[in-house]
């Protein structure tokens, strides 16, 4: 068992100044997490008052334009200051420590990138005290509606609040790339990093190469609204579908950035708890790059129904994007095949993922279609697909990775029991509330409306969905009481709980300042692994 | 051979290839470079959808006369001249300090800071003389975004440079230790050819 | 605590889980919800053919995948016995390139059939029998009736009674070629039923596509709405198609030709969203009326007989489209008042009426409806 050499500093420094001022990966990356799940709550106020809104029909629970604020602003919230800051936060704790380093290679700016979102959240959020409310026209913010004439201040303080947080993940994405190649402990070579690295690294590209084409689309957007520019207004000569092009450029690519650390945790955890070594190492590799790359080429699968856009390319790409992913799902499968399982709470949430986001991906095979896409695309069936990726596959990987790696932040142990009953909860009511959208978009309900008529015929699922929310608003109570009562009083975790594989399992709960007081040796993608069965010596360089 | 922070300080380690510091400045610049590849998309989109380029006196009014910018391009190719010779003022400075001549490097900093200063004057100049603003229709929306941008670069850089210079003037430099002078050389240079590149598509060949 | 299982009863289990899933499977697929709805056009029919056969690949797929995992889970739990590690397989090159080969031929098939459905979607013909322009405005759809040349409009239907407003009526079996047009910001055609959408953008650039209505469907109203967010009354942006025979469409579009030639629409209001000072001055009495919340604030007004009076129209709904129509007891258009988005007031000007009771709505929002007593 690693035991802390360094002694405590002496001068007395407050936990709160300790945290305001850190610049400590580790500290850093629970920043994050914390920050993340506050803005993912808020969401998820947005999102209740989405359901009771459309529980029944023909409802005046919030006038239409206040809905349309809902969903907007609750879209915005999860995308950019839940999902994506909170996969930065999990690499943020995470890759220095599976890579051996003490720290990031620019830990300043890492604080930096942290801060950036707490104040864009406020700014964001802000829009709902000024006159006109907050921004109203999606997320996606299209023009001609996201202009100065129908739309109010909020949608420029939503506008400055993203590209803030686009500018903390670009700045993060500079981090990470230059941590992960420059700062690797020896014998760490490129094909022995954990998958969660080599997701980090892919998705740290995306960044930098898809974020600062949004950040370009905001300020063009910003200046068509305050300085009488033309860029996306045809009333001035500009082009609407623009927009669209640009943004969509971004958006895509988007989504792998919100989904490729999250195949990274589950790619740690199916693993540990079926005792055997990832399937197929070098083609998940392969896999991973894949996406990135042909992320880059689907933009416009987003853009069928506005009959400017070169169909079959992009119909195309798009079916292609499938095999790559197919691969890693048949990968993970295989890591399960002869293994002897542990249903701990991570492989559980691992396992979620696993079948929700399957159904994710073949869903959005209608859409690649372009004929059914011109029958489903901006209906319900859309909804539908994107919560099966982004909660069916990212929010479960993101509380695989919470019940993984909390021992190893704090110290102490997660109940499982709570886990258990959360994991149950959440699934049952994420079903509930997102199944039957497939069938409400195949009837013919389209998105973003505020209400729907009684005549439609869409009352009941649009109420078994609100109450599906319901189940998932309820599972959040069994999650923050596990986190409470384990912070104080959880069984204390040791330095490797699970028999994990990577390098953060071979120093204590939690790690010290400097991370390691020494390395195990390095020859294999699973060096703690290894160290614990003989394969490699223990420790380097100890007397 | 040390491997650990225990057994040794880590700004002692053999250096593999290039700094964190510089490569952390190239990747930042390729984000720099998707930034401005959406301002240009925008531009070009704009500009191939339009029925002439730049936008005839019939569609805008009278304003477009001043949009011929190929007409009198003196200025900008001053002003292209000073950029170009900056960067190359800015490597000596770099070759300067990799050979640990300070009194080289803090010169040629001077140089390259008082010449990006001109630039930026100058296109202030210029700006005052085009008799077109920010919101006269696409072509002036797209001309003054991405030089805009472009000039905000610049002063970016500038300030980049002096500290640099004041670093250097401190004598914080050697040939040893010198990653904020290549750096900054770097970045320097990217926004040189970023000019070259907007001279040329606006000023030079502007016309469809 | 794993569940020790007897050896014999795995392979029981998993026949049974897999008789269970097909059965499921089976049910399933007869659930018409799991379907679009069966298409009314000749293209929508080319949709629901590539939905199948996605369909029953994603059943098969899913079954397959899911299968597998439920499969694992059951199978490969850790037992007290389990000392040793299982086998540390770290892969096996040919199952990967076979999985990675059999999904390419799948997607590439996936491929090749949609774009054969899109280009049966995609087509235009050389003679479409009818041509309309379908205006969509924050928050209505008009339907502009082209002559031959593809542009002057012969008829359009308008909230003054020139047709029952926001519906298309077109001839079954023939190809209907629509344009779109929008003057404000992009919206969406769709029609559930044609298992269609198409975008409405705003700018020089019109889209434009094809439509036949199966002559089975003769008689039909086909629901539509906008698809595109568009402002606080997107989800209230409804429209029709109703089909008919041919003949029926001539007579009604020669009738709606005819009607709109003679008297010209007797609204006599001002333009929407003028101030009320500069309305013409008041014909006779003056009744409030306002409108909120997708409501009339009153549901029953008064009016002198014979005489005409002007409604003084309150429209308080942010970015809605509201309006005043009067109808006769027969049904006939009595007056139609001008669309006004609020927040906005008008001055309408009624003409003069015979005693009886009329009812009144507005034009976007039938359910908003009232009387008047004229008396």
């Amino acid at each position: 068992m690693a035991t802390t050499a360094l002694t405590p500093a002496a001068t007395y420094r407050s936990a709160l100044y300790e945290w305001v001022t850190t610049t400590d990966h580790k500290k850093i990356g629970i920043l994050y997490l914390v920050n993340s799940f506050v803005f993912f709550f808020i969401g998820g106020i947005l999102a209740l008052g989405v359901r009771s809104q459309l529980a029944v029909p023909d409802n005046k629970l919030f006038s239409p334009d206040l809905y349309n604020q809902l969903f907007t602003m609750h879209a915005s919230l999860m995308l950019f200051l839940f999902i994506i800051p909170i996969l930065a936060g999990f690499a943020n704790y995470v890759v220095p420590l599976q890579i051996g380093a003490p720290d990031m290679a620019f830990p300043r700016i890492n604080a930096l990138s942290f801060w950036m979102l707490p104040l864009a959240g406020i700014i964001m959020l802000a829009g709902f005290l000024v006159p006109g409310g907050a921004a109203a026209e999606g997320w996606t913010s299209y023009s001609p509606l996201a202009q100065a004439k129908y739309s109010g201040v909020g949608t420029d303080l939503w506008l400055v609040a993203v590209t803030l947080i686009g500018t903390s993940s670009i700045l993060g994405s500079v981090n990470f790339l230059v941590t992960i190649f420059k700062m690797r402990a020896p014998g760490m070579t490129m094909f022995r990093l954990p998958i969660l690295v080599w997701t980090a690294l892919v998705t740290s590209v995306l960044v930098l190469m898809a974020t600062p084409v949004l950040t370009s689309a905001l300020i063009m957007l910003f200046i068509d609204r305050n300085y009488g520019g033309a860029f996306f207004d045809p009333a001035n000569g500009g082009n609407a579908v623009l927009w669209q092009n640009i943004f969509r450029f971004y958006s895509h690519p988007a989504v792998y950035i919100m989904i490729l650390i999250v195949m990274g945790i589950v790619s740690e955890v199916l693993p540990v708890f079926s005792r055997k070594p990832l399937f197929g190492y070098k083609a998940f590799v392969f896999a991973t790059a894949g996406i990135g790359a042909l992320g880059f080429s689907v933009w416009a699968h987003h853009m069928f129904t506005t009959g400017t856009v070169y169909l079959p390319f992009f119909s195309f790409m798009t079916f292609l994007i499938a095999v790559p992913t197919g691969v890693k799902m048949f990968n993970w499968i295989a890591t399960l095949f002869r293994g002897q399982l542990t249903f701990a709470t991570p492989l559980l949430f691992a396992l979620g993922f696993l079948t929700m986001f399957l159904i994710g991906g073949i869903n959005g095979a209608f859409s690649a279609a372009v004929p059914v896409d011109f029958a489903l695309h901006d209906t319900y069936w859309v909804v539908a697909h994107l919560h099966y990726v982004l909660f069916g596959g990212s929010v479960f990987g993101v509380f695989a990775g919470v019940y993984y790696w909390f021992p190893k932040m704090s110290g102490r142990m997660l109940n499982e029991t709570l886990g258990k009953i959360h994991f149950l909860l959440v699934f049952i009511g994420f079903n509930v509330t997102f199944f039957p959208m497939h069938l409400l978009g195949l009837e013919g309900m389209p998105r973003r409306i505020a209400t729907y008529a009684s005549t439609a015929g869409w009352n009941q699922l649009n109420l078994l969905a609100t109450i599906g929310s319901l189940i998932i608003a309820a599972s959040a109570v069994p999650f923050l009481w596990n986190v409470l009562i384990s912070l104080r009083s959880g069984e204390p975790a040791g330095d490797d709980p699970w028999e994990g594989n990577t390098l953060e399992w071979a120093t204590t709960s939690p790690p010290p300042p400097y991370n390691f007081d020494h390395l195990p040796e390095i020859r294999s993608e699973r060096p703690v692994f290894d160290a614990r069965h003989g394969r490699t010596g223990g420790h380097g360089g100890q007397s | 051979m040390p491997q650990t922070a225990h057994d040794g300080a880590l700004a002692d380690l053999p250096r593999h290839g290039i700094s964190n510091p510089i490569l952390g400045m190239i990747l930042f610049i390729c984000s720099e470079v998707m930034f401005f590849a959406g301002l240009f998309a925008a531009y070009f989109n704009v500009r191939a959808t339009a029925p002439i380029w730049p936008p005839s006196v019939a569609e805008v009014g009278p304003i477009a006369e001043h949009f011929d910018l190929h007409a009198e391009p003196w200025l900008a190719a001053v002003l292209t001249i000073i950029l170009v010779s900056s960067s190359f003022t800015c490597q000596l400075g770099v070759w300067a300090i990799r050979r640990n001549d300070r009194r080289g490097l803090i010169r040629a900093i001077a140089v390259t800071l008082v010449m990006g200063v001109i630039f930026l004057i100058g296109q202030g100049y210029d700006y005052s003389q085009l008799g077109f603003g920010l919101s006269d229709g696409t072509f002036g929306t797209t001309f003054f975004t991405l030089t805009g941008f472009h000039g905000a670069h610049v002063l970016g850089g500038v300030i980049m440079l002096s500290v640099v210079l004041f670093r250097a003037m401190s004598g914080q430099f050697t040939a040893r230790h010198h990653d904020a002078v290549e750096a900054t050389s770097i970045y320097w240079h990217f926004v040189d050819v970023v000019w070259i590149a907007l001279f040329s598509i606006l000023y030079i060949i502007p016309t469809r | 605590m794993p569940i020790t299982r007897n050896k014999r009863t795995r392979p029981a289990a998993l026949v049974l889980s897999l008789l269970l899933a097909l059965v499921a499977a089976g049910c399933a697929s007869q659930f018409p919800q799991l379907y679009p709805p069966n298409a009314s056009t000749s293209q929508g029919a080319e949709v629901r053919t590539l939905y199948d056969i996605v369909f029953v690949l994603a059943v098969v797929i899913f079954l397959a995948v899911e299968g597998a995992i439920i499969y694992a889970v059951v199978r490969y739990r850790r037992k007290p016995d389990d000392a040793d590690l299982p086998p540390q397989t770290h892969g096996n090159n040919l199952v990967e390139i076979i999985w990675t080969i059999i999904p390419t031929i799948i997607v590439v098939y996936l491929f090749v059939v949609s774009w054969q459905a899109l280009n049966t979607v995609e087509a235009k013909s050389d003679h479409p029998g009818v041509r309309v322009k379908a205006i969509a405005e924050r928050f209505a759809w008009s339907f502009a009736y082209l002559g031959d040349d593809g542009t002057t409009p012969l008829f359009t239907t308008d909230a003054q009674g020139h047709g029952v407003f926001g519906t298309m009526v077109v001839p079954v079996g023939e190809p209907i070629h629509v344009t779109l047009h929008s003057p404000d910001v992009i919206h969406a055609f769709y029609v559930p039923k044609f298992l269609f959408k198409r975008d409405v953008n705003p700018g020089p650039v019109e889209n434009n596509f094809d439509f036949t209505v199966d002559a089975g469907d003769v008689g039909q109203t086909f629901r539509g709405q906008c698809a595109e967010l568009c402002g606080a009354g997107h989800g209230g942006m409804t429209f029709e198609v109703k089909a008919v025979t041919r003949a029926e469409f001539d007579t009604w579009l020669k009738q709606q030709i005819d009607a709109a030639k003679k008297a010209p629409p007797a609204s006599g209001s001002p333009p929407a969203g003028s101030p009320p000072g500069g309305s013409p001055p008041a014909a006779g009495p003056v009744i409030e009326l306002a409108a909120q919340n997708l409501a009339f604030d009153k549901a029953t007004l008064q009016a002198p007989a014979d005489k005409p009076f002007q409604i003084h129209f309150v429209n308080k709904d942010n970015a809605t489209q509201h309006n005043v129509q009067i109808k006769n007891p027969d049904g006939t258009v009595a007056f139609s008042g001008d669309l006004v988005t609020g927040p906005a007031e008008a001055n309408y000007n009624a003409p003069a009426l015979k005693a009886g009771s009329y009812p009144f709505s507005c034009v976007v929002h039938p359910a908003m409806t009232g009387t008047i007593t004229v008396q």
